[in-house]
C-alpha cells in the first residue's frame, strides 16, 4: 500500500515537472500581455481613491478624484490633507500641469521634472502618468511558472521595444486563467530591481476584475511604500470636456 | 620757521597729541589689514576655483547652468576637434549628469561628474580612480570629497547604489563604490558631487565622446558650437560677494577715519581755544593770519606724519607676524566658498600708498577746518582770551 502511495506520488511528480514547463511554453506571453491591458485600461474611468504614503516615518494620506479617458489623458483632483486640498493635476498626451492653490499658478511638469518623486510618495510623476499600454511598449515572453500568494502564475519578462523606454525590462506575475496581474517588479537598465507593485483585492466590475489596491514600493529605499486605495471605480462614464482643459486648472 | 615753531607745539600738546596719534595709527593698520586680508580672500578663492574647477574658463555647451540640474543631461555635445587637440595639461573634459545616491538607503540626489584621467589641468584627489581600466567592472569605482562623506555618511570602501538616467531617458542604476574620500578645498567640486571616471560616466550614460564643458588653460578664441565662459564669469557670484565685503569694509573704514577725524579736529579746536590769547599775540606783532593757520595745520600734519610712523612700527612686525599665523577659515568649510584653509593677507603696496595717502589728506583736512577761522579773528579781543567762546 505504502509502496504504491509513494509509486504514484513519484509518477505525480514527474507528470507536474514535465506539464509546467508545457504550460509555459502554449501561455502566448504577448497574447496574455493584450488581455491584461484590455482588462486594465477602459476609454473612461473615474476612480475616487486614497494615496497612503509611508516614508518610514511618517505616513501620509491624500485622497483624489480622477477621471481618465483613455491612456493620455487624465484629470485628478486632490481632496485632503488640507496642504494638498485643492491641487490639480492634468495630464494630457505626454505633458503633465499641476495646479496648487497655495500659489493659484499652473506648473507644467516636464522633460526631467517627471522623474521627481510625486507628492514624496515611491512614485515618480513619471510612474504615475504612464501613457501607454504594456503590449505596445514591451516585447513578452514567459519566464518560468512560478506560485504566488497561492495562485499558480506565468512570470513574464517584458523587454522595452523602445530604447527611450523609462524601465527597460520589467517582470509581471500573470494569472493565466483569470488574466490579471498580481506583481510588478521594474528594472534598471542593468538588471538591478528598482520598483515592486503589488496588485491586490481585485473585485469584479461589470465584465472587468480590477484591483483595488495597488502596493508601490522603490527598492532603492527602505522602509518606504506608497498605498493606492481605490475607494470608487466607475468605467464608461461621461466626463465633461472641460476636465481635460487647461482651464479646469484654477481654484 | 614754522615748521619749528609747528614741531614746538605739537609736542607741548603731550598725551592730547599722543592719542591722536595712536588713533589714527591703529585706524591705518586696521585699514591695511582689513584690505590685504579681503585681498588675500579672493587671491586664495581664486586659485583654488581655478585649480579645481574653472581652469583658465570653460568652453561651455551653449545654455548649460550648473544651477539648473534638470537641463544638464540636454546639454552635452563632442566637443570641436581643436579642442580635443589640446594636450591634457591643457585641457580638462567634464560630463555632468544628474543621479540619485542611496546611501543606508536614503535618497541622496548628486551631481555626478566624470573627468579623463589623462588630464592634469585641474587638481582633483582622483589618483585611486586612475587605477581603474576603461570598462566598468562589478561596480563603478568613484570618488567623494570630505564634506559630501561627511554629509551622506559614506567612507572609503562602502557600496551604494547609484541610478541615473542615460541619453535615451531609460532609467538605469548599479553599485558604486566608494575608493576614496578626497580632500577638496572647493566645496562646489565636493558637496553633492560623486567624481566618476569620464570613460565610465560616458559608456553609463551612453554618451560617447560627449562633455558638459571643456576647462582651458588659456582661451583660443571663439569655437564653434560652444561659448566662452571667462573665469570672471563662473566666479561671478563670489565676486560679487567679495565685491559687497569690500563695500562693507568701506563703510568700517569710513567709521574709523571719522572717529580720527573727530579726534584731529577735535584737539585742534581745544588748541585755537585755548592758545587764542598766544595766536592774537603773534597777529599784534605782526604775523600774517595765513601764517599762523599754517602753523596750526602743520600741527595736524605731524599728527598724521607721527601716525605713519608709529603705523610703521607697530604693523609692520604684526603683518609679518600675522603672514606666519594667518587667518583661519575652517569654519567657512560648510559655506560655498572655496576656501577651507588658512588665509594670508596679500599686500598690495599701490593700494596701500593711496590708502595712507587718503589718510593722511583727511587728517590735514581736519586739522585745517578748525583753524581757518583764525583769518577773521580780531587780534585785540584774541589778546583778552574772547575772540572764540
Amino acid at each position: 500500500m505504502k509502496a504504491a502511495f509513494i509509486k504514484t506520488s513519484v509518477v505525480l511528480v514527474c507528470l507536474l515537472t514535465l506539464v509546467a514547463p508545457c504550460v509555459a511554453e502554449e501561455i502566448n506571453a504577448q497574447k496574455l500581455l493584450e488581455q491584461l491591458d484590455e482588462n486594465l485600461w477602459a476609454n473612461k474611468k473615474f476612480i475616487s481613491g486614497r494615496l497612503i504614503i509611508d516614508n518610514g516615518r511618517k505616513i501620509r494620506t491624500l485622497t483624489q478624484d480622477s477621471w481618465m479617458e483613455g491612456a493620455t489623458r487624465s484629470y485628478s483632483h486632490y481632496k485632503s490633507p488640507a496642504r494638498e486640498k485643492g491641487t490639480k493635476m492634468l495630464k494630457i498626451g505626454g505633458k503633465l500641469w499641476m495646479y496648487t492653490p497655495r500659489t493659484d499658478r499652473k506648473i507644467l511638469i516636464a522633460g526631467h521634472l517627471l522623474r521627481q518623486s510625486m507628492m514624496g510618495s515611491d512614485l515618480s510623476y513619471e510612474d504615475m502618468m504612464e501613457d501607454h499600454k504594456l503590449s505596445h511598449a514591451y516585447a513578452a515572453s514567459v519566464e518560468k511558472m512560478e506560485e504566488f500568494e497561492g495562485v499558480q502564475c506565468a512570470v513574464l519578462h517584458l523587454v522595452a521595444h523602445d530604447k527611450k523606454t523609462t524601465y527597460q525590462t520589467r517582470k509581471a506575475w500573470v494569472n493565466p486563467i483569470t488574466k490579471i496581474v498580481l506583481k510588478e517588479e521594474r528594472f534598471a537598465k542593468s538588471g538591478k530591481i528598482l520598483k515592486r507593485i503589488l496588485y491586490k483585492d481585485y473585485k469584479k466590475i461589470e465584465d472587468r476584475l480590477f484591483p483595488h489596491t495597488m502596493i508601490f514600493k522603490d527598492l532603492l529605499k527602505e522602509n518606504t511604500k506608497t498605498t493606492y486605495k481605490f475607494d470608487v471605480i466607475q468605467f464608461d462614464i461621461e466626463i465633461p470636456a472641460r476636465y481635460f482643459s487647461q482651464s479646469i486648472l484654477k481654484r | 620757521m614754522n615748521w619749528d615753531i609747528a614741531k614746538k607745539n605739537f609736542y607741548r600738546q603731550g598725551m592730547r597729541a599722543f592719542l591722536n596719534v595712536l588713533v589714527t595709527a591703529l585706524s591705518i593698520i586696521s585699514l591695511i589689514f582689513m584690505l590685504s586680508l579681503l585681498n588675500g580672500f579672493q587671491a586664495q578663492a581664486t586659485r583654488n576655483l581655478v585649480a579645481t574647477d574653472v581652469g583658465g574658463g570653460h568652453y561651455r555647451v551653449p545654455g548649460f547652468d550648473i544651477l539648473s540640474p534638470t537641463e544638464w543631461e540636454d546639454h552635452t555635445l563632442k566637443p570641436d576637434e581643436s579642442l580635443l587637440k589640446l594636450s591634457d595639461k591643457d585641457k580638462a573634459e567634464v560630463l555632468v549628469q544628474q543621479g540619485q545616491l542611496y546611501p543606508n538607503r536614503r535618497l541622496y540626489p548628486v551631481q555626478i561628474r566624470g573627468v579623463s584621467m589623462e588630464q592634469s589641468l585641474l587638481s582633483l584627489p582622483l589618483d585611486n580612480l586612475k587605477k581603474y581600466g576603461e570598462q566598468i567592472e562589478d561596480v563603478i569605482p568613484g570618488v567623494v570629497g570630505v564634506k559630501m562623506a561627511r554629509k551622506a555618511h559614506l567612507k572609503k570602501g562602502d557600496i551604494l547604489t547609484l541610478k541615473w538616467r542615460d541619453k535615451s531617458g531609460a532609467v538605469d542604476a548599479r553599485d558604486i563604490l566608494i575608493v576614496d574620500v578626497g580632500d577638496m578645498v572647493n566645496p562646489r567640486v565636493d558637496d553633492g558631487v560623486v567624481w566618476l571616471r569620464l570613460d565610465h560616466l560616458r559608456s553609463m550614460t551612453d554618451r560617447q565622446g560627449e562633455v558638459s564643458w571643456v576647462a582651458v588653460r588659456n582661451y583660443m578664441g571663439p569655437i564653434d558650437g560652444v561659448e566662452f565662459q571667462t573665469v570672471e564669469i563662473l566666479m561671478a557670484d563670489l565676486l560679487a560677494l567679495l565685491k559687497q565685503d569690500r563695500m562693507n569694509s568701506k563703510i568700517l573704514w569710513a567709521i574709523l577715519m571719522i572717529l580720527v577725524c573727530t579726534s584731529v579736529f577735535n584737539t585742534q579746536i581745544l588748541n585755537i581755544f585755548k592758545r587764542q590769547k598766544e595766536v592774537g599775540t603773534l597777529m599784534a606783532l605782526g604775523m600774517e593770519p595765513m601764517r599762523i593757520v599754517r602753523i596750526f595745520t602743520l600741527e595736524g600734519a605731524l599728527a598724521a606724519i607721527w601716525a605713519l610712523v608709529i603705523a610703521a612700527l607697530l604693523g609692520v612686525p604684526f603683518f609679518i607676524w600675522f603672514q606666519g599665523v594667518g587667518f583661519d577659515v575652517s569654519h567657512l568649510s560648510e559655506a560655498s566658498f572655496p576656501i577651507r584653509e588658512t588665509i594670508y593677507p596679500d599686500y598690495q603696496p599701490k593700494e596701500i600708498f593711496y590708502s595712507l595717502l587718503i589718510v593722511v589728506f583727511l587728517v590735514v583736512m581736519a586739522a585745517w577746518l578748525p583753524v581757518k577761522k583764525i583769518i577773521r579773528l580780531d587780534p585785540t579781543l584774541a589778546l583778552r582770551g574772547r575772540a572764540i567762546t
